[in-house]
């Protein structure tokens, strides 16, 4: 038995060492999280004996630090004890069943019971190809948080990210990762020897029109790339132009995207159709321009700049062309995005020698710091803005970090052979 | 002795860069030559051989090897000269000091007597702030290097620029004392 055992750790690492899957460390949970039961799943069939996705749920509700996993030994029954749960201060119970029906067809049946009320809150039951389990795990985990808390769940969504490792010679390999939004399911198809920098996932809700902008040094220059992980799988440079291209980021329809180009040495920010291919300039000034990003009804654009003589976040107005300062407060503010209700900008402030996570609500200017860390970068909200992710350092490696916005939770992603940065959240997939 | 030697070299520098009417600045060119004592040694250890001839000669006209060849020897010498190959930056700075304009009017002057080589300005910044502000704050810095060089008939269209921002660190600390080694242009020819 004991053999057995070991012969699969060892399977399961070398996998990690393969695909870059990172490390999953839950920092800090809401003091007040929601005590809830996730049993394992009835495994009904040979098929289904290795497919139990409970495990999955109970990692998503952990992580988000919104709720206490508790799982027990033994599986618990459909027809839950409401009064036995209680006394043990357990809320709510997830109980669910796999039943395999044919090679590849399972039947899922999962139910959420609700220990105050008594009530059955609702059971789920949906027959999934053998392909489809992970993703039907992420959906239950999002209706399950909806049903709790009346928010919406962020699990049914992707990552990606840059893995750098370097090997024994002093040579780097940076890859461009994809994952679920529980950094598992890694595929990493893009591997190079020179840097990759800002990937984001495009707004489409559908796997055939999802693709990833970035940008690669692979031909020696910052050039944008557009690679399209799940149809054509294929890979689209956008046309060369003078000088850096950069910062790509996404218009709402995914339609175009924009990005920052310095034709003539001069680094504003361009709009690129990807249609009809047309380019139009939104900034016109001879300072740097940089890291665009759209406000969720694209009506807006944030942008830094450093035409003060200190580096801080505009906001240009796309209807009426008007640009704003947005930040005041301290002499570096780089790298803004906007919230999914679009009302805050998440950005690298700078405090002292410091570069941390702060969030500013728009209306009110009000700018507070999120994190207290040396190097933070890239903040990317979660599709349902209760988290922030980003870039951080720690002992001179870079890892992962996500915030919850009220700053009462956080985990980490890691990686044991490499560094980890540059991430970005996608948003909403279809369902 | 390495007084003596030192003179004369002066001098005909002095001939050889003024009668191009290329720079203004030629004197302090031979004022850092003569402060350096490494440069005047070579030349002491070279006397019984030495061919005056050669300084009046531009690099590239060198005999009995193919232009490639040619071109990498003339970037050795001007290596082991004491002409810096890298210029270093202050944080968020892209301006060059006088120094620099120094340095860069040395690699002005090989460009012209090079009329073969190509360069490439290599912008770079240190891992404070953002990757993508970094990678504009690089290429803003090579494009520094580049507006001076620029200045000097001929040179512009053989001058390429790009930016890595802060993404081939050279130094490896996490302080100042790294961070200032990576902010900084690197002089490539080709």
């Amino acid at each position: 038995m004991k053999l057995i055992k070991l012969f699969i750790a060892f399977v399961v690492l070398n996998l990690g060492a393969a695909q870059a899957v990172l490390e999953v460390t839950v920092v800090k949970k809401d003091a007040n999280a929601f005590p809830i039961i996730v049993s394992h799943f009835e495994l009904v069939g040979k098929g289904a004996q290795d497919k139990d996705i409970s495990k999955i749920i109970q990692a998503n509700l952990e992580r988000s630090g919104r709720f206490n996993v508790v799982i027990p030994e033994t599986i618990i029954a459909q027809d839950v004890d409401a009064q036995h749960w209680k006394r043990q201060n357990i809320e709510a119970v997830v109980t669910g069943n796999i039943e395999q029906q044919s090679d590849k067809i399972y039947k899922f049946s999962v139910s959420l019971f609700d220990v105050y009320s008594n009530k059955q809150l609702f059971t789920k039951t949906t027959r999934v190809h053998v392909s489809g389990f992970r993703k039907v795990a992420h959906q239950l985990s999002d209706h399950i948080y909806e049903a709790l808390l009346g928010e919406s769940g962020s699990f049914n969504t992707l990552l990606t990210y840059v893995t750098v490792t370097t090997d024994a010679k002093g040579d780097k390999e940076y890859r461009l990762n994809i994952s679920d939004s529980d950094a598992m399911n890694v595929k990493s198809r893009i591997k190079l020897k020179t840097p990759i920098l800002s990937p984001v996932w495009s707004p489409d809700r559908s796997y055939e029109h999802k693709k990833i902008a970035y940008v690669s040094f692979e031909n020696d220059r910052s050039e944008v790339f557009v690679w399209y992980p799940y149809t054509r799988r294929k890979i689209v440079k956008l046309p060369r132009f003078d000088g850096i291209a950069s910062a790509p980021s996404w218009h709402p329809s995914g339609k175009s995207l924009v990005l920052t180009l310095s034709k003539k040495g001069n680094k504003d920010i361009y709009s690129y159709n990807l249609a009809d291919k047309k380019l139009t300039r939104l900034t016109h000034n001879p300072s740097i321009d940089t890291e665009a990003s759209y406000s969720p009804d694209g009506t807006q654009l944030a942008f830094t700049s450093n035409r003060s003589g200190q580096v801080q976040i505009y906001i240009k107005n796309l209807t009426t062309g008007k640009i704003s300062r947005a930040t005041f407060e301290g002499r570096y503010n780089a790298k803004a995005v906007f919230s999914p209700d679009g009302k805050s900008l998440a950005m690298v402030h700078r405090i002292d020698n410091d570069y941390r996570i702060a969030m500013l609500d728009i209306n009110t200017k009000d700018l507070s710091v999120m994190t207290n860390n040396e190097l933070d970068e890239s903040p990317y909200f979660s599709p349902n803005g209760d988290m922030i992710i980003f870039a951080t350092n720690r002992n001179n490696k870079g890892l992962l970090s996500v915030v919850s916005v009220e700053g009462n939770r956080s985990y980490e992603l890691s990686s044991q052979t490499g560094e980890v940065r540059e991430p970005n959240w996608s948003t909403y997939l279809e369902k | 002795m390495k007084n003596i030697m030192l003179l004369p070299l002066v001098a005909i520098l002095s001939a050889c860069t003024g009668s191009g009417g290329f720079l203004e600045s030629n004197t302090v060119v031979i004022e850092e030559r003569g402060a350096e004592d490494k440069t005047v040694d070579a030349i002491v250890r070279d006397e019984s051989g030495f061919n005056w001839s050669d300084l009046t000669k531009p690099f590239n006209q060198a005999t009995n090897t193919t232009q490639a060849n040619a071109k990498e020897q003339a970037v050795d010498k001007l290596k082991a000269s004491d002409t810096n190959f890298v210029l270093y930056f202050s944080y968020d700075g892209a301006d060059i000091s006088d120094e620099a304009t120094q340095e860069i009017i040395k690699h002005a002057n090989f460009m012209r007597d090079n009329s073969g080589v190509k360069l490439r300005l290599e912008g770079h910044a240190d891992e404070r702030g953002t990757r993508e502000y970094n990678l504009a704050l690089g290429e803003n810095r090579a494009l520094s290097v580049k507006e001076v060089l620029g200045l000097y008939e001929g040179l512009d269209g053989r001058i390429e620029v790009i930016s890595y921002g802060e993404e081939k660190p050279i130094a490896k600390a996490h302080d100042e004392s790294g961070w200032e080694k990576n902010r900084r242009v690197e002089f490539i020819y080709k």
